[in-house]
């Protein structure tokens, strides 16, 4: 249970791509799922799948591993599409096809095709932003993009902390999960019989004692860090300090210019329905 | 915004048990539903909010949007809006109904949490993914009332359960006895 415990896989390795400051990456990343939420037509989209096409020929990430993560999605993506087309009817939509109580709009069709090249498109920025950067890189870059809105109130070094514990745990607590379930096992707890309720309440055994052992830790984590002063992000320093080198402010210049364009292509193609 | 040494703890750790259930078999019951099994990932944001107060069920309702939002099976979940935002108010539902009603009967509190926790998880995500055409209207209603009512359920029953265990255990609800 505790092998296959990875968010998003990272794949090491010393390309362009890789070798971004976290920052750009991430900043870039969300610059792009913006674009890919506002986008509304399929030139758009195109001129986006052949960037993010040469996104992963950048990385030089396996075509196996990038759509790997896909394979569960599509049975899902596929009915999603069906239902579009068949239940998706806004008024004044033309009928391209009919038959007995079957009808099917361009609009339902254009729909459900641009929602389905949307979600695979946004599917990939995603995997590629994780496929190149490791946990620590993401943890750390999100707090640094953060920390001028602390000015404002929000707390960015606490936050960062916050998720630095959960992947921290996640690992002690899958291995506790699997103690408790041999151990619940060994009492004679039937998981995975009867009907939903019954196997709700089978559960039940192994949650308690996860939260309660989650919460002891809580207790003396939090013991720990206030006999030692932790006081939060005033006046912290950083072991390794990011920094912006000639590579990020090209990877601007080349996002400004693709984000020009798909504006461009947003506005001037416009809906096709 | 202040967060104390306590609520970043805790909402990490807690966190740190929906990726967890998110990414191992446990955070799914198999029910006869459209899509087979009833989530139990939100439980530890409502247990947050129950249990910590509205900040820390939102900090958790972050993390499992987060997680369902990298690791997305369902096609509309690659979408942030519709998987992270909603989840953000799971926690914060969940405490409001448990506050509003604990006066009263705290059971009544926990299983009004449960109830409203998930409720908002299912309806907010259904209605972002309408609002983002994922859905039809038709289909939304179809679907969280499918899918919806057992994991609420399910989410309700395991919410009082457990927080009734805990407090107890902990000593929540006894001064005397209290360690937090």
């Amino acid at each position: 249970m505790t092998r296959n415990l990875t968010l998003g896989i990272y794949l090491p390795g010393k390309t362009a791509l890789h070798c971004l400051d976290p920052r750009t990456k991430i900043a870039g990343a969300s610059g792009l799922i913006l674009l890919l939420i506002l986008t509304n037509n399929y030139a758009a989209y195109a001129s986006f799948a052949a960037f993010t096409i040469a996104l992963i020929l950048a990385a030089k990430i396996p075509l196996r591993f990038a759509l790997k993560g896909l394979r569960p999605m599509l049975p899902f993506l596929a009915i999603m599409w069906v239902f579009q087309l068949l239940f998706q009817k806004p008024p004044g939509a033309a009928v391209i096809f009919s038959w007995g109580i079957i009808n099917i709009t361009d609009a339902g069709l254009h729909i459900g095709t641009l929602m389905s090249i949307r979600v695979l498109l946004l599917f990939l920025v995603t995997t590629i932003l994780t496929l190149t950067t490791s946990t620590v890189e993401l943890t750390d870059g999100a707090e640094a993009l953060l920390r001028p809105l602390q000015k404002i109130g929000l707390p960015a070094q606490e936050l960062a902390l916050t998720m630095v514990i959960t992947l921290r745990f996640v690992p002690t607590l899958a291995e506790e999960a699997e103690k408790i379930i041999k151990a619940q096992t060994a009492r004679g707890v039937d998981f995975g019989r009867g009907n939903f309720i019954r196997r709700t309440f089978q559960l039940f055994p192994v949650l308690l004692p996860l939260f309660i052992n989650a919460f002891k830790r809580a207790d003396e984590l939090i013991t720990a860090m206030e006999s030692r002063c932790y006081t939060g992000g005033a006046g912290r320093t950083k072991m390794k300090v990011l920094r912006m080198g000639r590579s990020d402010y090209l990877a601007w210049v080349v996002f400004a210019v693709f984000a020009a364009i798909q504006v461009v292509l947003m506005i001037k193609v416009g809906r096709p329905y | 915004m202040k967060l104390t040494i306590r609520k970043i703890v805790v909402s990490g750790i807690l966190g740190a048990i929906a990726i967890l259930l998110g990414v191992t078999p446990l955070g799914l019951i198999a029910v006869p539903t459209p899509l087979g099994h009833a989530t139990i990932l939100h439980i530890p944001a409502i247990l947050g909010g129950l249990l910590e107060g509205p900040v820390v069920g939102l900090l958790i309702g972050f993390i499992f949007g987060l997680i369902s939002f990298i690791r997305a099976t369902l096609p509309m979940f690659s979408d942030p809006l519709v998987a992270i935002l909603p989840r953000l108010f799971i926690g914060i539902t969940a405490y409001l109904a448990y506050a509003a009603t604990r006066k009263i009967n705290p059971y009544l509190g926990y299983t009004l949490a449960g109830i409203v926790g998930t409720a908002t998880n299912t309806v907010f995500v259904l209605g972002m993914a309408v609002i983002r055409d994922y859905l039809t209207v038709e289909l939304a209603v179809t679907f969280g009332l499918a899918q919806g009512i057992p994991e609420m359920i399910v989410a309700t029953v395991l919410t009082v359960l457990l927080v009734s265990s805990i407090k107890r255990i902990r000593g929540f609800e006894d001064p005397a006895g209290s360690n937090r």
